[in-house]
């Protein structure tokens, strides 16, 4: 898909538009040297969209989810967040932010190693209810929907396997009931099974209208989502349309997929 | 790598608890080098002094009209005396001048100071030049403690006369320096002196006694003793108020007692700190061994021994140990002449220190010792990892047991919840915070439940001094003047109580003893006896503990008190105690002493006033009956002025023991919370990511170590409390204290508390605040 057909310039928000940057960019320095990461971006992300981004090593795609969801903050440009712009606040008003309205699933799982699965999603949920009982039944009640036993709510992280860990991390990011999770190479550490199961749950989570942004550097984990922005040395060069996942990864969006990524020289 | 290199490599990495660990040794080692130094030089400071100062080793002082040829032939024959002196000097029994911010009554003895004389040649300390007609040499303690200095008035109050002069001079002395013993020396020109001696007449006129022995060691106690027995009117000398005697043995314990006890202060916080210090190493040693556990694989791996790995740890260890206690030591040379100041003040000695080796390397060695034994202790697991599981980060796969305080079911807030988490998820780190934390409460209470006692509400120190604290104290000229004055005080407006309390030398199954004699011990404020009763009947007495641990008799046992040459049986009815005079007391009523001295009426009335001035009763009294008093005390004023010497010491015991216990909390809390914090990074990064806004991670620190602080410093405000009185009674004993009663005033150690965890709660969060610095993203991806 040749660059000049990528959507990326947004004027006004659109009712359903959830995020959008506006000459997002960001520079890391390192030994007096500047190193721009992520160069003039300018992204909408649209509510119930489940977006991958894609790219080579090093291209940006982390940096660009961190920045994305107020966990980093940019060097230049905007990040407005439905009304608000995030990019003006403070690592305290964006530790607010991110609790009110993000999800993070990290590659890493990044349970606290010292709490029970329980209150790894307790620990997050609390910090928005203070209703104890309600957040502990809704917690409850998510671990169990992503197929964790009862006898594993109790257990310590590293009691569990690697599948199990991804699901509760899934839990901890759903218990806020965010606007929009963020998911950086959330199967890159499972086997086969245990990401298709990782998988299941995220789709089964989008369909439900959750927002979801996925870096994933594996073609079979971006089948799942319905947009494809394609990152190369801090600039988005293609943004694919795949349309809702309908549950069968077959051919025709497989080959779509493929096309793409093989015209951005993936 | 060698393994020189590999310690200073580890020092590097941990700049700042290098630095942390440096600064606890450095004061473990200042403390303990200034404690060690004061009792090594205190044990030689009185005998060198005495020495230098060319001082007798005792001396008595009487009127003249009372000197006898016996007393002199007495010194001059005894083998054991190595020489001896006369000299003509102005006795004054009970003077008055100001010590301190009030006025002092005490005995006065003035020499002329250009009077040529064996002993005690007057060395000035500073003077003013040229001398003038009214100049007066003081001793140093007038500077020290006494707030004078060179070219103030000075106005010395006798028989209602008073004469002011300027202070033109000071000067050491060792047995007449201190308003300790009741009588101070004063050196006058020759022209002011013979005016002095002139104005005041015979009456005033006095004979100083004074010998050296030859054998400095030899009880100086038994020689006066022993004189008091031979000499010819011995009941002359018990009695007669302007008769003065002293030995340096007395002096050096009384100069002495309060400076080893706040030395034991000093070399006991040098303990805590040395311990504080230990725990800390243990606390680092253990965690650099878990944080560099790969690292130690990789060096295992590569071929280095656990002897070698083991040796490059308490080689860091022992260069920080070394380095901080040496400079620790070469600094404590900068305290010890605050110190020595103390010293001064209670003393009026000067103190001058010099090197002392000998110190020096006791406080580095016992440091280095204690360090090492801890180190090597620490580090010994070294030797039980292998490589591969130390590669492997030396973890079990189940390292958590219990997953305490469960967020869904415990009470409370999330930050106290997970506060609490913190908490018993590091028992044995917290059970040490705590731990010491109380052992430096206890000593904050202790210093402070001191200072007020002897600062502020000094009846209980005045009390275990051994002194009456009444309001007045009233000497009769004659017996007879006596009996007629009790009844006309007792009708005076004002007057609560009186009641006769007079002091004379006797011996006790041999041993020499200062006897209290009164009417009525019930009427006495001060009741010195703790076990069993004062005596009551005229065949009863009561001792000193520290008499009857010499004499091994008890309650119930019977004793001989010779006074002259008479004796009689006393049955021991109570055991008291005493600080003064080493604890030597013992106590009869009137009837009972009349047993040996038949003729004997008490000359010594104390007067304790309600609603009513002391200085307006003393006008009053010297109005109405001043033909019958010999000589009025002010005890108020008396109390003020001599307390004012410990004042000054005790204030800066607690000054320094406060701020140990300051850089105590600072460096304790400092130290954990930022290992913590960099141990528990990656934690504190995801919680950030989860939406924790770096004030809510800086409180939950706080909050999971302010309930450790709290119980801590409840423990040991408790302790304190309880045990300040029974660690004072322990300090004292020696000097016959068996039951320590001094206030302790509630209100006061509760702020001391409250501040305490104020202080470590605000470290705490600045602490924490270092958690600012450490962003989420970092965090996540470093």
């Amino acid at each position: 898909m040749p660059e000049s057909n990528i959507s990326i310039r947004v004027i006004r928000f659109m009712p359903n538009q959830l995020l959008r940057t506006e000459k997002l960019c960001k520079t890391f320095s390192s030994g007096g040297v500047q190193q721009h990461v992520l160069k003039n971006l300018d992204i909408s992300l649209t509510e119930g969209d489940f977006t991958v981004i894609m790219g080579s090593s090093g291209s940006g795609k982390s940096t660009l989810l961190y920045a994305l969801s107020g966990m980093d903050k940019p060097t230049l440009g905007e990040i407005h967040f439905e009304e608000q712009n995030i990019s003006r606040l403070n690592n305290d008003q964006l530790a607010i932010f991110r609790r009110n309205h993000c999800g993070f699933v990290f590659q890493q799982v990044h349970l606290l190693d010292n709490m029970s699965v329980l209150d790894n999603v307790l620990a997050s949920g609390l910090l928005v209810s203070r209703n104890k009982r309600e957040i502990a039944a809704k917690a409850e009640q998510l671990l169990a929907k992503v197929g964790l036993e009862e006898t594993s709510w109790r257990k310590f992280p590293s009691q569990l396997s690697g599948g199990e860990a991804q699901r509760a991390g899934i839990v901890r990011a759903l218990i806020n009931s965010p606007k929009i999770i963020f998911a950086d190479e959330p199967t890159g550490a499972l086997n086969s099974a245990a990401s298709d199961s990782v998988l299941d749950i995220m789709t089964a989570v989008n369909r439900n209208g959750q927002s979801i942004v996925m870096v994933t550097h594996d073609m079979k984990t971006a089948l799942r989502g319905n947009r494809v922005l394609y990152l190369r040395d801090g600039v988005i060069c293609g943004d694919l349309q795949l349309g809702a996942f309908d549950g069968e990864l077959h051919s025709a969006r497989h080959e779509k997929l493929k096309a793409f990524l093989a015209d951005m020289g993936w | 790598m060698n393994i020189v290199n590999l310690a200073l490599a580890n020092i590097k990495r941990g700049k700042s608890a290098a630095f942390s660990l440096f600064v606890l040794i450095f004061a473990a080692a200042l403390l303990l080098n200034v404690g060690i130094t004061v009792m090594f030089k205190m044990s030689t400071f009185y005998d060198d002094k005495v020495e230098e100062l060319q001082d007798p080793h005792l001396g008595i002082m009487l009127n003249k009209a009372n000197d006898k040829a016996a007393y002199h032939d007495y010194w001059k024959n005894n083998p054991d005396v190595k020489a001896f002196e006369m000299e003509s000097m102005i006795l004054m029994d009970a003077a008055k001048f100001r010590y301190g911010k009030s006025d002092m009554n005490s005995g006065a003895a003035l020499f002329n100071s250009d009077a040529k004389r064996h002993f005690s040649s007057l060395k000035l300390i500073q003077k003013l030049a040229p001398v003038q007609p009214d100049d007066i040499y003081v001793p140093y303690s007038f500077k020290t403690s006494g707030g004078y200095k060179l070219g103030d008035p000075f106005t010395i109050t006798f028989q209602e006369k008073s004469f002011s002069y300027r202070v033109a001079g000071f000067f050491e002395s060792t047995m007449l320096g201190t308003p300790s013993m009741g009588m101070m020396k004063f050196l006058l020109p020759d022209a002011a002196y013979r005016e002095l001696s002139e104005a005041l007449g015979p009456a005033a006129e006095g004979i100083s006694l004074s010998a050296a022995l030859k054998d400095s060691r030899q009880s100086t106690k038994q020689l006066m003793n022993e004189f008091n027995k031979r000499s010819p009117d011995p009941s002359l000398n018990a009695i007669a108020p302007t008769f003065w005697e002293t030995d340096i043995e007395t002096m050096k314990s009384v100069g002495t007692m309060t400076i080893n006890i706040v030395s034991m202060i000093l070399v006991a916080f040098a303990g805590v700190i040395v311990l504080v210090a230990l725990i800390v190493i243990k606390f680092r040693v253990t965690n650099s061994i878990d944080d560099g556990i790969v690292h130690i694989g990789a060096l295992k791996a590569i071929g280095y021994t656990s002897r070698q790995i083991l040796m490059s740890i308490v080689m860091q260890f022992m260069f920080i140990t070394l380095c901080a206690g040496v400079i620790g030591v070469a600094l404590s040379y900068a305290v010890i002449p605050a110190f020595g100041g103390i010293v001064s003040s209670l003393t009026g000695l000067l103190w001058i220190h010099g090197w002392d080796a000998e110190a020096n390397v006791l406080s580095v060695l016992i440091v280095t010792i204690l360090v090492l034994a801890v180190t090597l202790f620490s580090a010994s697991r070294i030797r039980k990892l292998h490589p591969v599981a130390a590669l492997r980060g030396g973890m079990m796969t189940h390292n958590f047991k219990r997953n305490p305080v469960p967020l869904e079911k415990s009470r409370g807030g999330l930050q106290f919840m997970l506060a609490c988490k913190t908490i018993m998820m590091n028992g044995k780190q917290n059970s040490m915070i705590a731990f010491i934390i109380a052992a430096i409460t206890f000593a904050s209470v202790f210093s402070v439940v001191l200072y007020y006692n002897v600062a502020s509400n000094k009846k209980a120190f005045i009390h275990l001094v051994g002194a009456e604290t009444s309001n007045v104290m009233i000497q009769a000229k004659t017996a007879s003047d006596g009996k007629k004055l009790i009844p006309a005080i007792e009708r005076m407006d004002g007057v609560a109580k009186i009641a006769i309390l007079d002091f004379i030398t006797a011996r006790i199954d041999g041993q020499d003893t200062y006897m209290n004699i009164s009417d009525d011990f019930g009427k006495l404020e001060n009741q010195t006896v703790y076990e069993g009763r004062f005596p009551k009947y005229d065949n009863e007495i009561a001792v000193s503990w520290a008499v009857s641990k010499r004499l091994g008799k008890g309650i119930g046992d019977t004793v001989k008190v010779e006074i002259s040459q008479a004796s009689q049986t006393y049955l021991i009815t109570g055991l008291s105690q005493s600080i003064s005079n080493m604890g030597k007391a013992a106590y009869l009523t009137l009837p009972g002493v009349r047993q040996i001295l038949p003729d004997y009426e008490g000359s010594v009335i104390n007067v304790y006033l309600k609603g009513m001035d002391t200085t307006r009763f003393i006008e009053s009294i010297r109005a109405q009956h001043g033909q019958q008093i010999g000589n009025i005390i002010n005890v108020d004023e008396t109390i003020d002025s001599q307390s004012s010497i410990y004042i000054s010491a005790v204030f800066a015991v607690m000054v320094l023991v406060l701020a140990i216990t300051v850089l105590v909390v600072v460096m304790i809390l400092y130290l954990v919370i930022k290992t913590m914090i960099l141990k528990r990074r990656r934690e504190f990064g995801i919680l950030k990511a989860t939406g924790y806004t770096t004030l809510q991670l800086m409180s939950q620190i706080a909050m999971s170590f302010i309930p450790i602080v709290l119980v801590g410093v409840i423990i040991g405000g408790v302790l304190g409390c309880v045990y300040t009185n029974s660690m004072l009674t322990l300090l004292l004993s020696g000097a016959g204290i068996h039951n320590v009663q001094f206030i302790v005033k509630i209100p006061l150690i509760v702020m001391l508390c409250i501040g305490l965890i104020a202080l470590a709660y605000l470290v705490s969060m600045l602490v924490a605040r270092r958690i600012k610095r450490i962003s989420a993203y970092g965090m996540i991806t470093e």
